[in-house]
């Protein structure tokens, strides 16, 4: 193995790894900035408590679809209570639609089902419905948008 | 067809060769069969796609209220609109099915191997990057099989680990598909993706000029690639073009109901080239069918050094890839069929 004795050649080695060096890292942090402008920049959304209305808008056995400020979600009441679910499929985000004959929520997409508590029982998804959390004030009820 | 390969000619890299030594070399007397003009089609169908999609790109508006209200006139209203966009849709058809028909024959005869790598791996990404215009292709259209097309595809590249969220943030442009993430398919499609096409396509052009053709046995160097084989490829293309004209005629181009975002359409069934893995999905619990797809495409690109590893070990390989190709189509087909009856 050679050893570089020669002056010139070790400073123009320094000089440019030097160089390189700081090129790599402009040219890095360069592409990005470039990337987060590309990237949203979406604030989370803050939880709220929305009024769907009162007990006896909803059937019995029925699911009504709302859409509450992009959320869409379906507001289910049976014998055991009112609970709601998030539409959105939780294999790729289809919307789920409730079927009454069936008494499931069916994703047309693959063909996902779930059951009236929302869990998963046939086809790709992976996990139950996201729930919302529902709040009873007197009749009217209030959904608990992003507590899930 | 299986024909048993030798080895690659000699690379011709860096011999002092000018561009018009290498238009007018001598190709192997096999490729005078028409079989081998098969690359040549999808060049020409390439550019049927840029012309037709310039002329697209005159009219179309790529916001969500308006892109399908404009796909609907340029169909319905504009003169030759409807012929133009239908050109533009069965040129996609016609690509995908021709290079599916060139990988098959290009691995059936294992021309990918000792040198031919690159020829093999420029062409599987080329075979990629088309599929990428196809799907945001047709989401452009913004009817409701596109909308939750969209959606569906952005989640699925989303379940990616690590990687997964930002780009989906990156392709939606947001949380949620909106007139955003229509105007970054929009970009994708008319812009990055063709130009990157293009490149790609040249690129594995002038691979396989410089790397040479595959040489098989007894077959000796004497068919002219000008102007023997040159106007045999011409004359396919105007073949192809006549072909399709007809289609056209007899399939003009429709268009689903407008994009609902409150229901999700009743047939998601997506264009042909994907509705295998569209029903892969279905079949495959969550994970596990990406996982398969994104195995399945890492063993179709690295094929040749599978085939290097397995033929030193002395595996028949020409068996095995007239089997594996079998397989895949049979797999393919039986999957197209479940997609329409279900
Ligand atoms: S998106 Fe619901 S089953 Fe696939």
């Amino acid at each position: 193995m050679a050893i570089i004795h020669d002056d010139v050649g070790r400073r123009r080695f320094l000089s440019q790894a030097v160089m390189g060096f700081g090129m790599v890292f402009g040219m890095g942090a360069l592409g990005l900035r470039f990337l987060q402008f590309l990237l949203p920049n979406g604030a989370p959304r803050q939880p709220e408590t929305v009024l769907i209305g009162s007990e006896s808008r909803i059937p019995l056995g029925e699911a009504v679809p709302m859409d509450l400020g992009g959320q869409k979600i379906l507001v289910l009441r049976t014998d055991e209570g009112v609970a709601a679910f998030s539409r959105r499929c939780t294999d790729l985000g289809c919307l789920v639609s409730w079927n009454r004959e069936r008494g499931q929520f069916i994703c047309p997409c693959h063909q996902g089902t779930f059951d009236k508590t929302g869990l998963n029982v046939s086809g790709p998804p992976p996990r139950p419905l996201d729930r919302l959390d529902i709040v009873k004030r007197g009749d009217q009820l209030y959904v608990n948008v992003k507590s899930a | 067809m299986a024909v048993e390969t030798v080895k690659t000619e000699n690379s011709d890299v860096g011999t002092g060769k000018t561009w018009v030594d290498y238009i007018q070399k001598d190709l192997p007397e096999h490729l005078e069969w028409w079989p081998y003009t098969l690359g040549a089609i999808p060049l020409t169908l390439f550019g049927i796609l840029v012309t037709t999609g310039l002329l697209l790109t005159f009219y179309y508006v790529p916001a969500s209220d308006q892109a399908y209200e404009s796909v609907d006139r340029i169909t319905h209203e504009i003169y030759l609109g409807w012929f133009v966009r239908g050109l533009h849709k069965t040129s996609v058809d016609l690509m995908i099915l021709f290079l599916l028909f060139h990988v098959i024959r290009v691995f059936m005869t294992r021309a990918y191997q000792s040198g031919g790598e690159l020829k093999w791996v420029s062409g599987s990404i080329v075979l990629f990057v088309t599929l990428a215009m196809g799907f945001t292709g047709y989401s452009l259209v913004y009817d409701n099989v596109s909308y939750w097309g969209m959606t569906v595809v952005t989640n699925m590249v989303g379940t990616l680990p690590i990687i997964g969220r930002p780009l989906l943030h990156l392709l939606r442009g947001g949380e949620e598909v909106s007139g955003v993430t229509l105007l970054r398919l929009y970009d994708l499609h008319t812009k990055l993706l063709p130009v990157l096409l293009g490149g790609l396509a040249l690129g594995h052009v002038v691979t396989v000029r410089l790397l040479g053709f595959t040489t098989v046995p007894g077959s000796r160097e004497y068919h002219q690639f000008y102007p023997e084989h040159t106007m045999k490829m011409g004359a396919v293309a105007v073949g192809l073009l006549l072909f399709m004209v007809d289609l056209v005629m007899i399939f003009p181009p429709v268009l689903g109901p407008p994009a609902n975002l409150q229901e999700v359409a009743s047939d998601v069934s997506p264009p042909w080239y994907f509705s295998a893995p569209f029903m892969w999905i279905s079949l495959l619990p969550g994970p596990m069918a990406l996982w398969s797809l994104m195995a399945g495409a890492g063993l179709f690109v690295l094929y040749p050094f599978v085939d290097r590893v397995l033929a030193e070990r002395g595996w028949p390989m020409t068996f095995i890839n007239g089997a594996v190709a079998a397989t895949a189509v049979g797999a393919m087909v039986v999957l197209m069929y479940l997609d329409l009856q279900g």
